[in-house]
């Protein structure tokens, strides 16, 4: 077993608040890690330590064997770790298909010196990344769209756009940040769907920090679960459910008792 | 009103036109299509110009030697500003931006030995002579004049500033359709989303502000040439907002946008001066001056209600912004 990710100790704090408390856990190659925990655990700043969005204060983050807790987010990116925003933050004013376009990597018409010495070679690039491009937006039933602006589509199909945005990257792993939040019950099976083909089809792993329970259970092959930035528990789904600290972190220590006022 | 009907008149009306659309189309290329707020482009324009007239009169460059530099030193100017500042948020930015063009002019007025200081170019030479920084210049002016045939030199100096106009227009209009344009543009929409895509926003925010620039430093170029003098106090703050004005009346994100813009802001501001009848004669001659900003400002206010999106710009980006 090879972990492809793996965090070591990793600790953020704003101010006195300490939103990842020394959290330690590793991500298998292959596999979908679900973590999840109660609103303020820590998942979303946690996530954001590992995509280089925020730096953590403490603790390693190792990613195919490199360490990346110090590297900005669009080198991490590149190396091959991906990640979807809690909110789909698409580019509004620009077309589906560019969104999609866009996440490509190495592309030379992107750098203005090899744009004008090589035209050539950033046209047949930018060719071959538009068949690639309407494969995606195809996978994720958004053809008819590519055209739109971005901005012009729904919440659900937005969070589509992401992942395929994402997957243009040819990434190792994907970070899902709720993916099912504010989607459709129709798009939430499609989602999930595509989720488990991928990690079929392309060998892609998936971090997902998601409060929907029964996607967790269906999708996920591992639970972490976090609280008040410390891990509580990590293992199968079913082992998961009847950990009696995950029980007490979601419905609180005393069960069933008066909430203390 | 016999300015009314010159043509050499409004071919300088013209000339300037040409020169704010180069400087707007610096803009363009940092809000327009990346999000820069940059409230300093006229510092920009004043290095290019100090740049090649210091290096013509006290080091007796050729003009086609010191032109390409002082566009260069704008470019670079371009990079100080932006290597500490470009990471804040764009208000930040742009507040340092406004500092930065203020401090250039404070130094030009400030380093006589250097610019002349507050006398401005004349005082570039030794004591007691006036210096000319655009003897090259004149020449090829004439020399152009000759092979078009014309009459006026003004009519000269509206084809050659429009000539590059259009070329670097056509340029950018290029640039910003490739996917390093589409680069620039998803930062507008959201930096950490490209970043997140593995977009290195700090480089591609350097690449568009020395690109602004120095096309800054072009419109400075062509700016020193007209006017064959020049000195800090023309690189007042409100050039750059007169920048803006072009961008905002020809629209956002649109190139051609600004050549529209800056037409019509021209126009404006040259053709108040024909406002000699009531009510406008119930004001003084300077107070008039001064109705050309005041109109500028209720076409600004009018565009803002009825046409937000400015004269060429899509309706349909401005509602999903």
């Amino acid at each position: 077993m090879t972990a492809l990710l793996e965090l070591d100790a990793v600790a953020k704090a704003f101010g006195g608040v300490r939103a990842v408390d020394g959290v330690s856990f590793s991500v298998e190659a292959r596999s979908i890690t679900a973590l999840i925990g109660p609103n303020g655990a820590g998942k979303s700043t946690l996530f954001n330590c590992v995509a280089g969005a925020t730096r953590a204060d403490a603790g390693r983050i190792i990613f195919r064997g490199r360490r990346i807790e110090r590297r900005p987010p669009h080198r991490i990116a590149r190396a091959g770790l991906a990640r979807t925003f809690q909110t789909a933050r698409t580019f509004r004013r620009m077309s589906v298909v560019d969104n999609v376009l866009l996440a490509a990597a190495d592309h030379p018409g992107e750098h203005l010196p090899r744009l004008v010495l090589r035209p050539a070679a950033a046209r047949a690039r930018e060719r071959a990344l538009q068949a690639r491009a309407a494969e995606l937006l195809d996978l994720v039933g958004l053809s008819a769209h590519a055209q739109a602006y971005a901005g012009t589509l729904s919440g659900g199909q937005r969070k589509l756009l992401d992942l395929a945005r994402v997957l243009m990257l040819e990434p190792a792993l994907v970070l899902l940040d709720e993916p099912m939040a504010g989607v459709n019950p129709v798009l939430r099976g499609q989602l999930l769907e595509h989720v488990l083909a991928l990690r079929e089809q392309l060998g892609i792993t998936f971090l997902i920090v998601e409060h929907d329970l029964d996607f967790v259970m269906r999708a996920a092959d591992r639970v972490v679960v976090m609280n008040e930035g410390k891990l509580i528990a990590a293992g199968s789904p079913d082992a998961v459910r009847s950990d009696e600290a995950v029980v007490d972190a979601y419905l609180g220590t005393a069960h069933g008792a008066a909430v203390p006022a | 009103m016999s300015t009314l009907f010159s043509g050499d008149f409004w071919a300088f009306v013209g000339v300037v036109a040409g020169i704010y659309t180069i400087l707007a189309l610096g803009l363009q290329i940092q809000f327009g299509f990346t999000g820069l707020l940059n409230f300093g482009q006229v510092a920009f324009m004043a290095i290019g110009a100090y740049t090649m007239a210091i290096l013509v009169v006290k080091e007796g460059w050729s003009t086609w030697l010191a032109a390409p530099l002082g566009i260069a030193a704008a470019a670079v100017g371009g990079l100080v500003l932006g290597l500490p500042s470009v990471r804040l948020r764009s208000d930040y930015f742009a507040i340092v931006t406004i500092a930065f063009s203020e401090i250039i002019r404070y130094v030009a007025t400030n380093e006589d030995a250097l610019t002349g200081g507050s006398q401005g170019t004349i005082a570039l030479g030794k004591v007691g002579t006036a210096a000319q920084y655009n003897t090259q210049w004149s020449s090829f002016q004439s020399r152009v004049q000759g092979w078009l045939g014309f009459s006026s030199s003004d009519a000269t100096m509206l084809v050659i500033v429009w000539l590059v106009a259009v070329a670097l227009l056509a340029l950018t209009a290029l640039a910003v359709r490739t996917p390093w344009g589409r680069v620039l543009k998803s930062i507008r929409e959201d930096e950490d989303a490209a970043a997140s895509l593995g977009k290195n926003v700090f480089s591609y925010k350097l690449q568009a502000l020395a690109i602004g620039a120095a096309l800054a430093g072009i419109a400075g170029l062509f700016y020193a040439w007209e006017f064959s003098f020049f000195s800090p106090d023309d690189f007042e703050p409100l050039l750059t907002f007169f920048a803006w004005m072009i961008l905002l009346l020809g629209g956002l994100g649109r190139v051609w946008a600004v050549p529209i813009g800056a037409g019509v802001f021209g126009f404006i501001f040259a053709g108040t001066r024909f406002l000699d009848f009531a009510p406008f004669t119930w004001f003084g001659s300077d107070q008039r001056a001064y109705l050309r900003l005041i109109i500028i400002g209720l076409v600004i206010l009018a565009l803002v209600v009825f046409r937000p999106q400015g004269l060429l710009g899509r309706k349909q980006e401005m509602v999903l912004e």
